[in-house]
């Protein structure tokens, strides 16, 4: 590939591609994201082309290993395009049919199709609800696109943006279009990314850095991830027009370990950019230098944080600092440095190819554009949706997620990570952008959205993120080291049954002073989960504390599994299944689970058969049991 | 780099002498061991290294004895410390790479063994306890011995309210290992990992780089079962690649 040494050059380039593309020509895409890897689409994509060879279609048919589409819930998907054919959850068996049927008789396997509540089937990708009511703009080029092939993402006019920064605009220009479009940080805070940048231009101090944060730690969330894995072009362009805007030469992209795929991805996109002369020295032929480095995160979650983040890239131990002044005056290095997360970064291309204006015609007065969440927990539909600012939690949950399985009633819906809170059922007609949520005690965080229904302890949750946080707490300051521990201590109490009258009190008067006093972000917002859940569910901690029950049967000391003689239908499903041999079969043919060796897994539930729902929890424990256990 | 390579014909001349017995294949490890230590280090330092060396040599004979012949503890020792020096140079001896250099470390010896983070140290000219605190602050460097199988069962926000307490109280019930520890034959390793981000299939266990949604009783004694029969046809050691 010969280098491309000018705009015209790139659009050339992009007019050979697409010339050489028969639009009409069939095009099965795989999705190989991680979702799917674990349903194997390896195995699937394999099975393709080996079918397709089989049948002597390699000329008919192109086969692509695109990245993530988001309907993680229905893996391994596959669309065939021009038609957009949707096939969900295919497994390598129903390859053959796929190919006989679809790619030779041009006929539809119904079974593999989407089916909507009423037993509709719908065929086309985008009719199916869960993308319907989205607004893919930054995640819609995902599914055409094979992130390891740079020519995909130029074809889909790719690099336009970059091109359009450096030979028609002006480093100002690019900037005050971004302030202009209000982007704000998708990373969590929401802070003006244009205003971010100019304070790095600005600032005293050379070289300059750019850095792309992709140490998306939140449990629960993954759509950097994907972004990088699916789209790693679109983020590389965001970085490139940024540093130009800033007047960086070097750039960093932190991508956690735990993310295989899309270090590759990225080393592989990087590589093909310097190849064809969009990264490295002389950009396009506009004399613009531009190098990019990954560093790899080793796995800390407070490693995220700015100051940390950059400590880890000088090869330190990645614990903040205090920041009186900003990272974007003195950063890396003690040089100017500005950081986005990868989804900001990926915003740009698009506000630059269609102007700012475009990009504010979406979203609310304050937030602007769309975001991407990671719709996951006790949801129907688990996967990755891309919404503008200012939809309502209740269409997110309900039109695009499918409510709750299992007729199971809804309770609460925890948005930002660690950092955030929880709303409970009366807030889900709250406009999700930047403020409403801050506004209503959570924050927008990265873009975790974890729904739960009735049989989720709001106590144990809170008890969770707390757990989570005093172990990832780097430990430099008092408040968030003891802080956090204590506060584990409490709620381990609690959801132990050993919860004194004065917890909850002290619980928050505990948070108050975290939140003053802690360095950095994560013991600020530390807190966040414990308050919202006393807020709204006060009652919860009430149970536990004054009557050692738990409401929602999740708490282990709290309660009892127990198959109802009346319900049990003796097949032995439970029995088979308890890892300690705990149940055992009665005289009278049904079977009973002996106390004190259960450990509560609660597998015995989850596998009673659904007309029998034998199994059942009892909160608080009877009398007889506990004493059992005691003596 | 050519007196390196001195040191690694003399190691194939330690290989062929298997049969010796262990004081004398030590010591003959320590002879090689030394050369080659004695490359980036002055006199002084090199005695004292060379004496914790062998020290840890004995330890890590003792230690890994049931599964290994004693006799190749010392041998890997070297192999760990050239694969060390070869990840260093990969990163130009750059001091800033330290982090990539241990998760190199990491990835292809499956634990960072204090013999490395020595190493390390003197290679690189940064004190001992800078580079210990950073192996140890960071969640994917472990200090410990790994199993050669490793399973994971991700606790993230979405597979809890799923039921993850349940599969890891499950799982560390069956193998008879908490999370974090390693059976006391080095077969598996339990971790708990926060998401692995495929929420869908929650909750869900990794083992050996295979996913199981919230796998029942029958499949993890069923795999369990297979670790066994593999380490007993000795397939596993050498520690089985992870899937990346």
């Amino acid at each position: 590939m010969p280098r491309l040494n000018s705009a015209a050059d790139l659009e050339r380039f992009r007019k050979d591609t697409l010339a050489k593309r028969d639009p009409n020509k069939l095009c099965v895409t795989v999705c190989s994201g991680t979702g799917c890897h674990a349903y194997g689409c390896e195995g699937v994509a394999e099975a393709f082309v080996n079918e397709i060879k089989s049948k002597n279609l390699q000329a008919k048919v192109d086969i692509r290993k695109t990245g993530c589409h988001g309907f993680c819930e229905r893996g391994t998907v596959v669309v065939i395009f021009p038609e957009e054919i949707c096939y969900l959850h295919v497994k390598p068996d129903d390859v053959s049919e796929i190919v006989q049927k679809t790619l030779i008789e041009n006929k539809i396997v119904d079974r593999l199709l989407y089916e909507d509540a009423d037993g509709q089937k719908v065929v086309r990708e985008g009719e199916i609800p869960f993308y319907k009511h989205q607004n893919r703009i930054i995640f819609g080029n995902n599914r055409f696109i094979d992130p390891k092939n740079i020519d995909d993402y130029i074809a889909l006019g790719g690099y336009a943006a970059l091109s359009k920064a450096l030979f028609q605009m002006t480093p100002k220009q690019v900037l005050n279009e971004v302030k202009e479009a209000n982007l704000r940080g998708r990373g969590g805070g929401g802070f003006p990314a244009g205003r971010k940048w100019e304070t790095t231009r600005n600032a005293a101090g050379e070289p300059k850095y750019v850095i792309v944060n992709a140490d998306e730690g939140d449990p629960g969330a993954y759509m950097d991830r994907s972004l990088l894995e699916g789209n790693p072009h679109s983020v590389l362009e965001g970085l490139l027009i940024g540093a130009y805007a800033i007047g960086s030469h070097e750039g960093y992209i932190y991508v956690r370990q735990e993310y295989p795929l899309a270090l590759q991805n990225t080393e592989i996109a990087i590589e093909k950019a310097k190849e064809y002369g969009l990264l490295g020295k002389n950009i396009l032929g506009s004399g613009f230098d531009f190098d990019v480095f990954i560093h790899r995160g080793a796995g800390a979650f407070v490693s995220g944080e700015s100051s940390a983040l950059m400590s880890a890239i000088e090869g330190q131990v990645g614990e903040p600092r205090p920041k009186y002044i900003h990272t974007s005056v003195k950063g890396l290095w003690n040089k100017p440095t500005c950081l986005n997360n990868v989804e900001t970064w990926a915003n740009v291309p698009f506000i630059i190819n269609k102007g700012a204006d475009w990009f504010k015609g979406i979203g609310t007065e304050n937030s602007k554009g769309t975001k991407i969440f990671s719709l996951v927990g006790k949801i129907n539909n688990t996967g990755l949706v891309e919404v503008p600012m200012g939809i309502t939690l209740r269409e997110i949950i309900y039109d695009i997620g499918g409510g709750i399985p299992n007729g199971k009633r809804f309770k609460s819906v925890q948005t930002g990570g660690p950092s955030g809170g929880i709303l409970p059922e009366s807030m889900l007609d709250l406009p999700v952008d930047f403020d409403e949520l801050t506004k209503a005690g959570s924050m927008m965080g990265s873009g975790g959205m974890i729904v739960m229904d009735e049989n989720t302890c709001m106590v144990d949750t809170a008890r969770y993120y707390i757990d989570f946080l005093a172990h990832e707490s780097c430990g430099k300051c008092v408040p968030c080291r003891e802080g956090l521990r204590q506060m584990l201590i409490i709620l381990n109490n609690i959801t132990t049954g050993k919860g004194k009258e004065g917890d909850i009190e002290l619980l928050e008067e505990l948070s108050e002073f975290i939140q003053e006093a802690a360095l950095c972000a994560l013991g600020k917002t530390a807190s966040n989960p414990v308050l919202s859940t006393i807020r709204h569910f006060k009652n919860e901690y009430e149970a536990h504390i004054k009557e050692n029950r738990c409401p929602a049967g999740v708490c282990k000391e709290l309660i009892s599994y127990y198959i109802n003689e009346d319900d049990c239908i003796g097949c032995g499903l439970c029995a088979k299944n308890c890892p300690t041999n705990a149940i055992s079969k009665s005289k009278d043919k049904i079977y009973v689970i002996e106390q004190d060796s259960c450990i509560k897994c609660g597998m015995c539930a989850k596998v009673c058969p659904e007309k029998a729902k034998a199994v059942v929890v009892i909160s608080p424990r009877p009398v007889s049991d506990t004493a059992q256990v005691t003596t | 780099m050519e007196k390196m390579m001195y040191g690694s014909e003399k190691l194939l001349e330690g290989e062929k002498t298997a049969s010796l017995n262990k004081q004398d294949v030590l010591l003959k490890g320590l002879e090689i061991l030394g050369e080659y230590y004695s490359l980036g280090l002055e006199r002084q330092d090199f005695l004292d290294d060379l004496r914790y060396l062998e020290v840890e040599a004995e330890y890590y004979a003792e230690k890994l004895g049931h599964i290994k012949k004693k006799e190749k503890a010392i041998l890997d020792i070297v192999n760990d410390l050239r694969l060390v020096d070869d990840i260093i140079q990969k990163y130009n001896y750059k001091k800033n790479a330290l982090i990539q250099i241990l998760l190199d470390i990491q990835m292809q010896v499956h634990w960072i063994p204090g013999h490395a983070l020595r190493w390390l140290s003197t290679r690189l000219n940064i004190p001992l306890t800078r580079i210990y605190s950073i192996a140890n602050f960071y969640e994917a460097l472990s200090l410990e011995p790994r199993g050669a199988h490793l399973i994971q069962i991700c606790t993230g926000t979405a597979c809890h309210v799923r039921g993850a307490a349940g599969l890891v109280d499950r799982v560390s019930c069956i193998l008879g290992v908490e999370p974090g520890q390693t059976d006391s034959e080095q077969l598996f390793t339990l971790e708990t990992v926060h998401c692995l981000g495929c929420c869908a299939l929650g909750p869900v266990m990794v083992v050996d780089g295979q996913y199981y949604s919230n796998p029942s009783t029958k499949q993890i004694q069923g795999i369990a079962a297979s670790c066994k029969v593999s380490r007993e046809k000795g397939e596993d050691y050498a520690q089985v690649e992870f899937s990346r």
